[in-house]
């Protein structure tokens, strides 16, 4: 597949996310790795729940030569 | 006309006129061979039974209004015209409209090209590409303005808001849709943002999904770069680019249900994983305070305890000895304050034996009447100045 340009910051929130929860289940952490890791965590769930929330569908047309025009839905 | 000398321009006129004028319009059916598409556009064919062949030409324009691509051996009903061509010396049908003889013949070439490129190897599930699991950028190549498209937006808008869907128009049904297919399909892969191809089109009837049937847009499926989903027709409908693509959806709305997360799927697991965080970072608080007692409980920290205990004891004692001494302090000031009463009682006395008054002192008591003095026995005299032993019978001075 083709490499993306503009990784969306939704899927790698959601990525980093689940990194951390994984990382809070089972690894042995220090206390203020711990506290860090969890705040960034719930920080990431509510930025992504709000992006959610947010969110409003993009729709454009390609022409034939390749420019997008914006539709509206 | 016997024994009149035609030249061959003359009788081929004559012919020309003659086949011309009767064969005007003729409906004829057959089946096609050397069937040739050139690049000018023009088709060439052959169109033969058991029996006989003719020439066929269907000029560009004309084979426009073809919604399939013929194929030899196919059964087709064609009209048209017949001509002459004087320079070959031969006749051919100019064809200006051509249909599958059945609705067999269809089949039968969707068949035979199934199995073609069953045996080239487009349809070989080592070739699909795996679908994205969360695209964020979705291109469709569909009718514009179809509703096959407003159903999949809305679906998206409905499931997965958060995804941009980009729209390459084509034509999803006549004769050239396969071609503005294949562009649209084309376009999307020279962009570099897209993360999947939607191939779409509403229900119809199999003339009508034709276009999906075609051998370029097989060939156009198989090379795009990016994962394609088809969503054609309905669900009975099977097209061979359901076949080529990475992955067939029953229907348009499908092949977008299938690509989009359930928006609240997605808030139930980011909900999940806030959970997990949370209980995650409780469990390692508690094990630091498990172990923190658990350190407390051990032998090192009780032993030490004990050397509480017994410092504790010696600062009990230390207290007792000051509490003892503070007793015996006040002891002292008791018995020192009895000292000075008497001293200050003994004080009286001297005042008075200042005066020239003199006690008088029997066996260590004063004797104070004259009836306890005992005339045999020594006795002192306290002055004030000074004190006499007075021996009974004799005087002497101490």
């Amino acid at each position: 597949m083709k490499k993306k340009n503009n990784e969306s910051t939704f899927k790698s929130d959601l990525n980093r996310l689940e990194q951390i929860a994984d990382q809070l289940d089972t690894s042995d952490l220090d206390l203020e790795e711990a506290i860090t890791l969890y705040e960034e965590g719930i920080t990431l769930s509510k930025k992504c729940l709000q992006a959610l929330e947010k969110a409003e569908l993009k729709v454009t047309e390609l022409k034939s030569n390749l420019e997008l025009v914006n539709q509206k839905k | 006309m016997t024994g009149a000398v035609l030249t061959v321009t003359e009788l081929t006129k004559l012919i020309k006129q003659n086949l011309e004028e009767n064969f005007s319009s003729v409906s004829l059916i057959g089946e096609i061979s050397n069937f040739k598409a050139h690049t000018s556009g023009h088709w060439y064919f052959t169109l033969k039974d058991s029996g006989a062949q003719i020439s066929c030409t269907m000029w560009r324009g004309m084979n426009d209004y073809v919604f399939f691509s013929p194929q030899d051996g196919m059964k087709v009903r064609i009209g048209g015209k017949l001509t002459v061509y004087p320079p070959r010396g031969s006749y051919q049908v100019e064809v200006r409209s051509m249909q599958p003889a059945g609705i067999g013949e269809l089949q039968l070439a969707f068949e035979k090209l199934k199995e073609k490129l069953f045996r080239e190897g487009l349809f070989d599930s080592e070739n699909k590409k795996s679908l994205p699991e969360m695209p964020m950028k979705i291109g469709i190549a569909t009718a514009s303005g179809g509703a096959a498209l407003k159903d999949m937006i809305s679906v998206a808008q409905r499931r997965f808001p958060l995804v941009e869907i980009c729209v390459a128009p084509c034509s999803v049904q006549g004769a050239g849709a396969a071609e503005t297919i294949v562009k649209a399909l084309q376009n999307l892969n020279e962009r570099n943002d897209i993360e999947v191809i939607i191939l779409a089109r509403g229900g119809g009837s199999l003339e009508d999904l034709w276009a999906f049937n075609e051998e370029e847009v097989a060939y156009a499926i198989f090379r795009s770069e990016i994962p394609i989903v088809t969503g054609i027709g309905h669900e009975v409908d099977f097209t061979i680019a359901d076949f080529v693509a990475d992955y067939r959806a029953a229907t348009p709305t499908a092949a977008m249900e299938i690509l989009t997360l359930d928006k609240e799927d997605i808030i139930y697991s980011i909900t999940e994983l806030d959970t997990r965080v949370t209980e995650g970072l409780n469990e390692s608080l508690n094990e630091k305070r498990d172990r923190i007692l658990s350190i407390l409980n051990s032998y090192a920290f009780r032993s030490s305890s004990d050397v509480v205990k017994l410092f504790s004891q010696r600062v009990d004692g230390v207290v007792y000895r000051i509490q003892n001494g503070m007793h015996n302090l006040l002891e002292e000031r008791k018995n020192k304050i009895a000292l000075h009463m008497t001293r200050l009682l003994a004080n009286d006395v001297q005042k008075t034996l200042r005066k020239g008054f003199v006690l008088v002192k029997q066996e260590d008591k004063f004797v104070t009447r004259a009836k306890k003095f005992q005339m045999n026995k020594n006795h002192q005299l306290i002055f004030y100045d000074n004190q006499i032993d007075v021996h009974s019978g004799h005087e002497e001075k101490k």
